[in-house]
């Protein structure tokens, strides 16, 4: 694949999501929608990540223990496109396009825990400036240097979703992702990530806007 | 003219991320007495880090050949290579295929000893296109890297490419490695039993080493290696050889990719071509070789015995050549002696 319709393509499904996520009109997209930003760490290493989830199923469940102890909580199931990045000096920066299932368990106060596995596609971009050598010894720098992988994230998390309670729309959450990437060196490298952001709401809009 | 804003908004924005992407692969070539710089060398599907530091003013670079295969370079960057050599000369820590953090995709085809002999070839040749057809290169191979270079120096005119050789614990020649390995095994073993140390521990060396006389397979080069390696811990006058703490020293500096440094290092020690290495010996064409030579060996490494050594000593044609044994095993040039 050629970077450019990458880069493209990556830019053009961010621009997508967030066009989407403005639209106003009945059975509105906006109400079933969360936009995400976060700080994407590895180990000591910087990076940032966008996204957005879609809500396809919602229900709660309230439970009795024999304990007589309630249980309540809602389940949430989304679809989720992330735009993630990393930069690790010398060694790769690293853009990717995920698509994922989130599994989230909300208690009624607000906490939460969640699963999401992610597939995508991932572009590296070596950590310095690589050259080529042909066999006559003729030395050529090779640009945008770097490869394509395919990509599994299995990533789990904690947060608390502000409006259950206090009735803001964002979530605050931490999450830890395993990121493994296929054929590196005919075998899969493997980098642990770590998120800590922001997921805004979107029907919170709506609301305010019917408000007004 | 939404349109146009669009997609002018799409292309700055492209651009940018574009620019953050590369900023990292702009060339920078550095001449003085404390460079650090990274940079990589493409070949046959493989993206090869070449991490240069030290004093490039001095023209003068030693390229260390990594042992393994898929160990990687970074356990040689240490204190003690800092201090000593990188103030007088620059040291290439070289990343070999599949090894340290070297990238690429479905390139386990070209992992074998032809491709590597190449690899390096055109690791000096980048070297001196970078800092200068001028600049003097010396190659240092350890342990697998000993073979690597043998095979280097043994082929075409490879060796008019470099002002010298060094083999530090290196094996120009596996099935004699093996040999060599077994029978000191054997020899120590005995020694330490009637000495009354360690006896539990030397006790299933010395069987198996009786039970396995010749004629290895890779299985038994593999366990004489494991073998070799522990009885390297029995004696009390080898220096150990603290992996954690060099990496202390190195892996924040030169941002070492922890993770890609362990699944090379788990492929390629697992690779197939190790079978074809198991085999591989370039004894007989030591002759071939006139450049001043170096050779360095631990008097108690039992993985790379000290007579490969006088094996390559008395094979090379060189007149310009020394062979130094240590008392102690020399791993990674001293890092916990």
């Amino acid at each position: 694949m050629n970077h450019r319709k990458f880069i493209l393509s990556v830019m053009f499904l961010a621009f997508a999501l967030f066009c989407f996520s403005q639209r106003d009109s009945p059975g509105r997209l906006s109400d079933s929608l969360n936009l995400k930003v976060s700080y994407n760490s590895s180990l000591i290493y910087p990076g940032a990540r966008l996204g957005a989830e879609y809500s396809v199923k919602s229900f709660n469940v309230a439970k009795t223990k024999k304990s007589g102890k309630k249980k309540d909580f809602d389940k949430e199931r989304f679809v989720s496109a992330n735009l993630g990045w990393y930069h690790h000096p010398n060694f790769q920066d690293n853009m990717y396009l995920t698509g994922g299932w989130t599994m989230r368990r909300t208690h009624s106060k607000g906490f939460f825990t969640e699963v999401s596995p992610e597939i995508g596609l991932s572009r590296t971009f070596l950590g310095g400036t690589t050259y080529k050598v042909d066999n006559n010894g003729n030395v050529s720098v090779v640009k945008l240097a770097g490869y394509y992988y395919a990509l599994l994230t299995v990533g789990g998390g904690v947060g608390y979703d502000y409006s259950k309670v206090k009735h803001k729309p964002f979530i605050l959450f931490y999450k830890l992702n395993l990121l493994s990437m296929y054929p590196y060196n005919s075998t899969i490298y493997v980098r642990p990530a770590m998120e800590i952001g922001l997921i805004y709401k979107l029907r919170f809009i709506g609301n305010v806007k019917s408000k007004l | 003219m939404l349109s146009q804003n669009y997609n002018l908004m799409q292309r700055i924005i492209g651009y940018l991320l574009l620019l953050l992407m590369v900023s990292c692969q702009k060339e920078k070539i550095t001449i003085g007495t404390n460079v650090s710089e990274t940079f990589y060398l493409n070949n046959a599907g493989a993206s090869m880090r070449l991490l240069v530091q030290g004093n490039t003013l001095s023209h003068t670079f030693l390229i260390i050949v990594h042992g393994g295969p898929g160990e990687g370079s970074f356990v040689y960057n240490t204190k003690y290579i800092t201090y000593h050599i990188e103030n007088k000369f620059a040291v290439v820590y070289w990343d070999q295929r599949d090894a340290g953090a070297s990238q690429g995709n479905s390139n386990g085809n070209n992992l074998n000893l032809p491709q590597m002999t190449d690899d390096l070839k055109k690791v000096i040749e980048l070297i001196k296109y970078r800092y200068g057809e001028n600049s003097s290169v010396f190659i240092l191979g350890h342990s697998f890297g000993g073979l690597l270079t043998s095979s280097f120096m043994t082929t075409g005119e490879n060796q008019t490419m470099v002002k010298g050789w060094i083999m530090v614990d290196g094996s120009p020649n596996y099935p004699l490695n093996d040999t060599l390995t077994r029978q000191m095994l054997l020899r120590v073993g005995q020694q330490q039993i009637a000495l009354n140390d360690h006896v539990n521990n030397w006790t299933p060396i010395i069987n198996y080493c009786n039970a396995h006389p010749g004629n290895f397979t890779l299985a038994e080069s593999n366990q004489l290696e494991s073998y070799g390696a522990d009885a390297e811990t029995y004696i009390s006058e080898v220096n150990q050889f603290n992996l954690l703490s060099a990496m202390e020293a190195s892996s924040l500096i030169d941002f070492l990719p922890i993770t890609a440094v362990l699944v090379n290092y788990l492929y390629s020690s697992d690779a197939s071509f190790n079978a074809v290495l198991d085999k591989t010996q370039f004894s007989t064409l030591l002759y071939k070789i006139v450049t001043p030579t170096l050779l360095l060996y631990g008097e108690y490494d039992f993985i790379c015995p000290n007579e490969l050594g006088e094996e390559v000593y008395n094979r090379i044609s060189t007149n310009d050549k020394k062979n130094g044994n240590f008392s102690r095993k020399w791993p990674q040039f001293h890092v916990s002696g």
